[in-house]
């Protein structure tokens, strides 16, 4: 199968001299289409700069990343943030929704923002809201929404551009067990059924039978085996 | 405009506030420009109705018709160089007079004219001088709240000599009082104790370009010509009171951009985060600055509109006395000034805007 994400000898360096830090060293990864992959790590091992780079937040300072076939590491910011709002789709820690837009509103805001804000959009919107059952929310704000809802509605905004590849940022740490299984199997579950490539990051071990392959992460260096 | 218009929608209470704010200024920067400009009229419209474009004055008056004496001499010099009727003088004399066997007193100015030149008044009520009759004037309508009417006779405290009023004008005053018209005959009986041996006035109007103003001015000794403009400052207290108004209108433009400046930084800081997300979902620094620039203009226009019908209204209930005069000029003026006025204000929160990192959205718990 095609890759989907593929990620070549990257590395990320701070600072310049005799401060600079190595926050990743040499990573290479690739995920196919289809596949949901988590990426596990203790705190500072590098697992916020790694999905930065990976989700064209950051440019790598050396080595090669290619989304969907397209090459992203030279690119201009400009054209970076258009290619996240086309290519990628992000589920944050805590949902990050925003607060002023009913449910509906957030997955219409990724159309709006696009410039194809019409018919379709709505409908593809209600289509997703139907299937993570958020249909008796749509007109509802997120702060009268429960935790589990908010995520689920951050999932649903990711799939709103039909993206190459989903990158979640710890989508369970608010969330108590029950309910972040539940999230990370609708996850699971999207990605399977749209063949799509998927990165969770994650330190919640509880949640790694749903995935299809792990990696760990420490000191900047990726491996498959613990 | 989708985020500005929701976001308005759902914080209505904050966008309430500060949109009251600037009603409240918007009102008062009208008010206040309303009143300079009547203040403005009710002290000197007779200077700016005045058909002349230039006043020649005696060298050193400081630019104040009042001070200067020019005599017939000066007038057959200034002539030279101008042509038929484009060179009048004027006499200017502020003193107190009363209604005829009346003890009231009101301050007038009399100005003497010649009056088939083009400093004659409009006539509203009543007829216009004659040529000869020395004791006829023509007096501004604003005496009629006095009490006076066509056919009184008004006595001149000053020289004790009586006059008839034949006819009103209006849009006559100086120096916030109103102006009388009388002829140079009745000018001589109310002159002719100061000067007893030659007719003296205060002013030539002229009606001119403004290179042969500069040419009279050069080939002329001991005159100075001023343009009507330069001749409105000098009037006594007129440059102080629209010095201090238009202090105060400044003043208020300069605070209505600081609200707003307040107003939106924090919004925008407060949202630092929310923004990092947008960014990080694809929303591009323009998007974001547009929001914030539709959301400033659309506060504004909304108070503009509030704040022009609010003084309308206001000025309708205001008393006839009350010098306060808007014109629609003023206020699309006021409004435009209001509307950069505010953008400027915003100019801090688009520059937050534009240095926001889309990756502060990553490894952050809300």
């Amino acid at each position: 199968m095609e890759n989907q994400l593929l990620l070549e000898n990257i590395s990320k360096i701070y600072g310049d001299g005799d401060t600079s830090v190595k926050v990743l060293d040499d990573v290479s990864l690739q995920v196919k289409a289809g596949e949901f992959v988590a990426v596990v790590g203790p705190s500072g091992s590098g697992k916020s700069t790694f999905l930065s780079i990976t989700g064209a937040l950051l440019s790598p300072t050396s080595g090669r990343i290619m989304i969907g076939g397209k090459e992203i590491h030279k690119l201009s910011p400009k054209k970076m943030n258009q290619l996240r709002l086309e290519k990628i789709g992000f589920v944050f820690q805590s949902a990050n929704l925003i607060p002023y837009l009913t449910v509906q509103d957030q997955l219409l805001l990724i159309s709006e923002l696009s410039g194809m804000h019409n018919k379709n959009a709505k409908k593809r919107a209600d289509n997703l809201l139907d299937r993570l059952g958020l249909n008796h929310r749509k007109n509802h704000y997120p702060e009268s929404l429960s935790g589990g809802e908010r995520q689920r509605v951050a999932i649903a905004r990711a799939w709103m551009n039909n993206p190459d590849i989903i990158l979640a940022d710890e989508p369970t740490a608010s969330l108590d067990s029950e309910r972040g299984r539940a999230v990370v199997q609708m996850l699971a579950d999207e990605v399977k059924l749209h063949k799509k490539a998927a990165i969770m990051v994650t330190h919640d071990k509880r949640m790694l039978d749903l995935c299809d392959r792990v990696v760990y992460i420490e000191d900047g260096r990726l491996s498959e085996k613990q | 405009m989708f985020l500005a218009l929701r976001e308005m929608k759902h914080a209505k209470l904050r966008y309430v506030l500060i949109g009251f704010i600037m009603i409240l200024l918007i009102w008062l920067v009208l008010f206040v420009s309303g009143l300079a400009k009547g203040l403005s009229s009710d002290n000197a419209s007779s200077i700016q109705n005045m058909n002349a474009d230039y006043l020649v004055l005696q060298q050193d008056s400081d630019h104040r018709l009042t001070r200067s004496t020019l005599s017939d001499k000066n007038l057959q010099d200034v002539r030279e160089y101008t042509e038929e009727g484009k060179a009048t003088p004027l006499g200017v004399q502020m003193t107190t007079i009363t209604k005829n066997g009346d003890s009231k007193k009101s301050d007038i100015t009399f100005f003497a004219i010649d009056i088939n030149s083009m400093l004659a008044p409009t006539i509203t009520e009543g007829k216009m001088l004659n040529h000869r009759a020395a004791h006829e004037v023509v007096a501004d309508r604003s005496l009629q709240h006095e009490g006076l009417k066509l056919g009184d006779e008004i006595e001149d405290l000053a020289s004790g000599e009586i006059f008839t009023i034949v006819g009103f004008t209006e849009g006559q005053s100086f120096s916030h009082t109103p102006v009388v018209y009388l002829n140079f005959n009745g000018w001589s009986t109310i002159s002719h104790n100061r000067t007893p041996n030659q007719d003296v006035f205060n002013t030539i109007a002229l009606n001119i370009s403004a290179n042969k103003a500069k040419q009279i001015e050069k080939n002329l000794p001991n005159i100075n010509v001023i343009s009507k403009d330069q001749a409105l400052q000098g009037i006594p207290g007129y440059k102080e009171e629209q010095g201090s108004l238009m202090m105060m209108i400044a003043f208020l433009f300069v605070i209505a951009a600081f609200v707003l400046a307040a107003f939106f930084y924090v919004m925008t800081i407060q949202k630092m985060n929310q923004f990092g997300v947008l960014k990080a979902i694809g929303a591009k620094s323009t998007y974001l600055a547009r929001t914030i620039i539709f959301q400033v203009v659309f506060i504004t226009i909304i108070s503009l509109l509030i704040s022009i019908s609010l003084t309308f209204g206001v000025s309708f209930i205001l008393p006839d006395s009350m010098p306060f005069d808007l014109s629609a000029q003023l206020v699309i003026g006021c409004s435009f000034l209001f509307l950069a006025v505010s953008m400027i204000g915003a100019l801090l929160s688009l520059y937050r805007v534009s240095k926001i990192d889309a990756i502060e959205a990553i490894g952050r718990a809300a």
